[in-house]
């Protein structure tokens, strides 16, 4: 049989941004995949050196919108370290909630996505509207659906007083009930697991020799959290368990996923639960002296680390980030080696890709 | 910490002895970076080499040229690696015109970030599978960092304008005619 070249891509491929893909087919079968990127790259790693560093907390919200929390997270942490500021406890728990919150909205839209990849779109409805749970609870708490702007240096932008805990605590609830129905869908629905099991499978020889991060590595048995194996702010002192899959197909990391909702929504819980009181900052930000720093995070897509270098001036000498979807992008290749035509669009939305996070 | 010190103090005995600097720090809740700087660029494959057989993962790749470097024309590239959730970041200075080893064929995913420095900085690499452009349109120079380039002409798909402009001319080239 001949082999062809299809163009798949640059615009909707799974998701409204553009990747390219060239996938070479066997009749209805993939035999080969070059990705093509760029039609988004931005230049941000330029701009960061030429704004200073409160600017620079405002810029890196903008590199992703599911993300968004995760990088001006990541870059508090890296000035903080080489300010040697401490932040205050509290601080650290309202940190926490502010990206678990960004977790649960981020995966769950995910989940949804592979309902509607799969054509069972009353269940993307339903996950959607569960979501949407969190999207309104972002926009009471921090004015905003996507953008939460709730990290400075050495600080947090928001607080949770008796009233608000309340809310936070009930909205919680209210997603106990769907997500546990949901969870009984994604894993007996016949359809569904037609479509997604055994599809896509990535071994975990292969997601380790890519250095692949996230739910795409856990679901292909990698055990790797950066809350667990390098913790941060209060990681270390609030129980949750790493979830892990073995068969690294679509149905394990659509699993992963919906797992670490249930455990995100947990961890917000003891938070609500733990948290002191005390001040939302440090009264005034030192200096920020010449030095250099990692801090890494665990976004919604694994891994997030930044390298900041700063020369004593209140522009960063150099900022450097890397996102999880740079690094899962090549797990596609082992993916997709194999597959059907029809299923390129439902494994590239189970890395759950970031698009303008990967090109900055 | 002690896996991070163990294999790190033990490979670098061998793969650049005196010829490095090291430096660990631990924060409070245990979580250690080493920053290490070799004197010789030319150490860092067999660097390299240790921490792959040690079962490190490539993070990424930093390029940069600080204020100082500019001064000397240097790069610095700064390779940050997990070991185990702690953090080993190896840097070497490579001179404008000199080239720096590709570590693909220990890393697999050394490889975007590697282009990705080519690109942005003009870096040469002496060993890569397959040296291309990543992010950056061909028709853009190299070393894209240091030039003033307009955002429409930065982006691949620039303008619908700009890009039919394209393929007329590239139709007629070809003496197809217009589309």
């Amino acid at each position: 049989m001949s082999t062809y070249k299809i163009p798949v891509g640059p615009l909707h491929v799974a998701l409204e941004e553009p990747m390219y893909f060239k996938v070479e087919v066997e009749g209805e079968t993939v035999t080969g995949l070059d990705i093509q990127a760029g039609h988004v790259h931005r230049g941000i790693e330029y701009l960061v050196a030429k704004r200073n560093i409160h600017q620079n907390i405002v810029l890196t919200e903008r590199i992703c919108s599911l993300c968004s929390n995760s990088h001006p997270f990541s870059y508090c942490m890296a000035l903080e370290r080489i300010g040697g500021i401490i932040v205050p406890e509290r601080v650290e728990y309202l940190r926490v909630v502010a990206d678990e919150i960004k977790r649960i909205a981020s995966h769950l839209f995910n989940v949804a996505i592979t309902a509607h990849l799969v054509g069972f779109d009353t269940l993307f409805m339903q996950v959607m509207e569960t979501r949407e749970i969190m999207q309104d609870t972002k926009e009471t708490i921090f004015g905003n659906r996507m953008d939460l702007g709730a990290n400075r240096i050495g600080g947090v932008r928001y607080d949770l007083d008796g009233e608000g805990k309340a809310y936070l605590a009930a909205q919680l609830a209210r997603m106990k009930a769907p997500l546990d129905e949901f969870r009984d869908l994604y894993e007996t629905n016949g359809s569904f697991l037609r479509r997604t099991k055994g599809v896509g499978v990535l071994p975990r020889a292969d997601a380790i020799r890519l250095g692949l991060v996230g739910p795409v590595a856990r679901a292909s048995g990698v055990d790797y959290d950066v809350r667990r194996k390098a913790p941060y702010v209060v990681y270390d002192r609030l129980d949750f368990d790493v979830q892990t899959l073995a068969d690294g197909d679509v149905w394990s990391r659509t699993m992963i996923r919906l797992r670490e909702v249930k455990e995100s929504v947990r961890i917000i819980e003891q938070c609500l639960r733990d948290i002191p009181e005390g001040p939302i900052s440090i009264d005034a930000i030192p200096e920020i002296p010449a030095g250099e720093a990692i801090a890494k995070s665990e976004a919604p897509r694994g891994e997030l680390i930044y390298y900041l270098r700063t020369d004593g001036s209140d522009k960063p000498a150099r900022l450097k980030w890397r996102v999880p979807s740079y690094n899962n992008w090549k797990g596609l290749q082992v993916m997709m080696a194999g597959c059907k035509v029809a299923d390129i669009a439902l494994i590239v939305g189970s890395i759950d890709p970031c698009i303008s996070c990967t090109e900055r | 910490m002690k896996y991070l010190q163990a294999v790190v103090a033990e490979g670098l005995k061998d793969a650049a002895p005196d010829r490095h600097k090291i430096e660990f720090r631990t924060d409070v809740k245990g979580v250690t970076t080493a920053w290490c700087v070799l004197d010789e660029k030319d150490d860092l494959l067999a660097v390299a080499r240790f921490l792959a057989e040690g079962s490190a993962r490539l993070s990424t790749i930093t390029a940069y040229s600080t204020e100082k470097a500019k001064r000397t024309g240097n790069f610095e590239i700064a390779y940050h690696f997990d070991l185990d959730g702690d953090t080993l970041t190896v840097s070497v200075h490579v001179p404008p015109d000199g080239e720096v080893d590709s570590i693909t064929s220990l890393f697999d995913n050394a490889d975007w970030p590697e282009r990705e420095m080519a690109e942005l900085y003009g870096i040469k690499l002496r060993g890569h599978p397959h040296p291309e452009r990543l992010f950056i349109d061909e028709s853009l120079g190299d070393a894209v960092f240091d030039q003033y380039i307009p955002y429409s002409t930065m982006v691949n798909a620039a303008t619908t304008k700009g890009l039919w402009e394209k393929v007329i001319a590239k139709g007629k080239g070809k003496g197809e005619g217009t589309p």
